[in-house]
């Protein structure tokens, strides 16, 4: 299992801490931030597979905002929201904007590894995805310049055939001169 | 899985040709089995025989349609290979309004296909290349047809909605924020782009003379699925619905060199277009 970089933002410093610990004892790097505007900071200079946010912080910049920083930056990156009950219905809001998944509190661990888990698969599966299809681009380019240009040739060719046959057909001419044309037009092909 | 047997493989082969032109040979095997298993499956069917027996009795053609979709639903991208675009941009389409405005005084018509428009990137690709072009000049009038031969193609097509695989590569943030919007994980067409383009069901093994002609068909990567005969059937036909100054484009590995005479390639760039003789 692919372990995951995550950047987890929440101004609770007791949660944050718990998130912290548990989720590096299964593996995965974890940097906090401690509101919004730290977690933008950060963003700004460095790529995080995962963000998991606090939906409601002080300030400006709450979960949404971090959603948005986010998806602004780089759309492949999931975002994870963790709510109180009471705010479901912006979660679902949250959802459409691109976040991936929320998790409402008190946060069941259990639930959170095996979201974490999926979203690991998923990135997993997008990049051996992306390489593929990289690959198959590159080999479908070559053979097209290939092609095009057999393509090309060939039509070049098969114009220069029907100029010969129509001038050796050509009635008036003496024999000499039409095979004198016809040599002429292969010479300049 | 269900496995295929060399029996069933011919017959299916066969009756796959039949209702769709597509053939598929033994090599296509596991098409058979990754695609139709789980249509087999979902109409209650063990084998292969038991379903091709089903589907041939069945009057409202559920099977048929479904057995289509399984076979013809490939990925396509939005700007797949970006050859084809730039040469519409930079030389086809300069041409096409070019010749048309001369013609007469009238409001002239562009007509442009998309011959296999599976689930309608490649025709919103084209409708985003003349929306970029021509900006809001209303000076010429564009049909945009796409036809594809599912119906869940079709389907997915009008709607517009395409999830983030088939969207993030192919177009650039620009377009994709100008002309997308984001739903959850998925992005939506845009109505103005919606607006431009018709999608309707059509098998290419069937006529299609009362498309009337076009300017512009793009036939890309479907030919390749057909028998050399019906390939030639198919080009012979697209010439015949295509204007005497006008422009086909098929896949970027494709050829027609034996497949039909009627056709000229001309080189743009890096780019192959073919006009009539």
């Amino acid at each position: 299992m692919k372990t995951l970089s995550i950047l987890v933002v929440d101004d609770d410093p007791v949660l944050r801490l718990l998130l912290e610990k548990r989720l590096q004892k299964v593996g995965h790097t974890i940097e906090i931030a401690a509101d919004g505007y730290i977690a933008k900071e950060l963003l700004e200079k460095k790529r995080y597979d995962v963000v998991l946010t606090d939906l409601m912080m002080p300030g400006e910049i709450g979960g949404i905002e971090v959603l948005e920083i986010v998806k602004e930056k780089d759309k492949t990156i999931d975002v994870v929201l963790i709510t109180a009950h009471s705010s479901v219905d912006t979660a679902v809001q949250a959802m459409k904007k691109g976040a991936s998944d929320y998790l409402e509190k008190p946060i069941n661990f259990d639930e959170l590894f095996l979201r974490l888990d999926k979203i690991a698969n998923v990135q997993t599966m997008y990049r051996s995805a992306m390489d593929l299809r990289l690959a198959l681009n590159r080999t479908e380019g070559e053979a097209a310049q290939t092609i095009q240009m057999l393509e090309l040739l060939n039509n070049k060719l098969q114009q220069c055939i029907d100029d010969v046959e129509g001038e050796l057909l050509a009635v008036d001419p003496p024999a000499e001169d039409k095979i004198i044309t016809a040599l002429t037009i292969l010479g300049a092909t | 899985m269900i496995k295929i047997t060399p029996s069933e493989l011919t017959l299916v082969s066969q009756y796959i040709h039949s209702i769709s032109g597509i053939y598929l040979d033994k090599s296509k095997t596991y098409l058979f089995e990754t695609r139709l298993s789980s249509v087999a499956e979902s109409h209650g069917c063990s084998s292969f025989q038991e379903l091709y027996n089903k589907a041939k009795r069945e009057p409202a053609k559920k099977i048929e349609k479904d057995i289509v979709d399984a076979i013809t639903t490939n990925e396509t991208l939005f700007f797949r290979d970006k050859g084809p675009f730039e040469l519409l941009q930079h030389k086809i389409l300069p041409e096409v309004i070019d010749a048309r405005s001369n013609l007469s005084a009238l409001k002239p018509k562009v007509k442009i296909w998309s011959a296999a428009s599976s689930t309608g990137q490649e025709l919103y690709s084209i409708a985003i290349v003349i929306k970029e072009l021509l900006r809001d000049n209303k000076d010429y009038s564009f049909t945009l047809l796409g036809t594809d031969i599912s119906d869940a193609a079709i389907a997915q097509a009008s709607y517009g909605k395409y999830n983030r695989f088939e969207i993030e590569r192919g177009l650039d943030k620009r377009n994709l924020q100008k002309y997308f919007t984001l739903f959850g994980d998925s992005w939506k067409i845009k109505d103005e782009i919606r607006a431009m383009v018709n999608f309707k069901k059509l098998n290419l093994m069937q006529p299609f003379t009362a498309l009337g002609k076009f300017d512009i068909i793009f036939c890309r990567n479907v030919a390749i699925y057909f028998t050399l005969d019906d390939r030639k059937k198919l080009f012979t036909k697209l010439a015949n619905s295509l204007t005497d100054d006008g422009y086909l484009i098929i896949g970027s590995t494709e050829s027609l060199t034996g497949v039909c005479p009627l056709f000229v390639p001309k080189r743009h760039l890096r780019s192959i277009f073919y006009q009539k003789k």
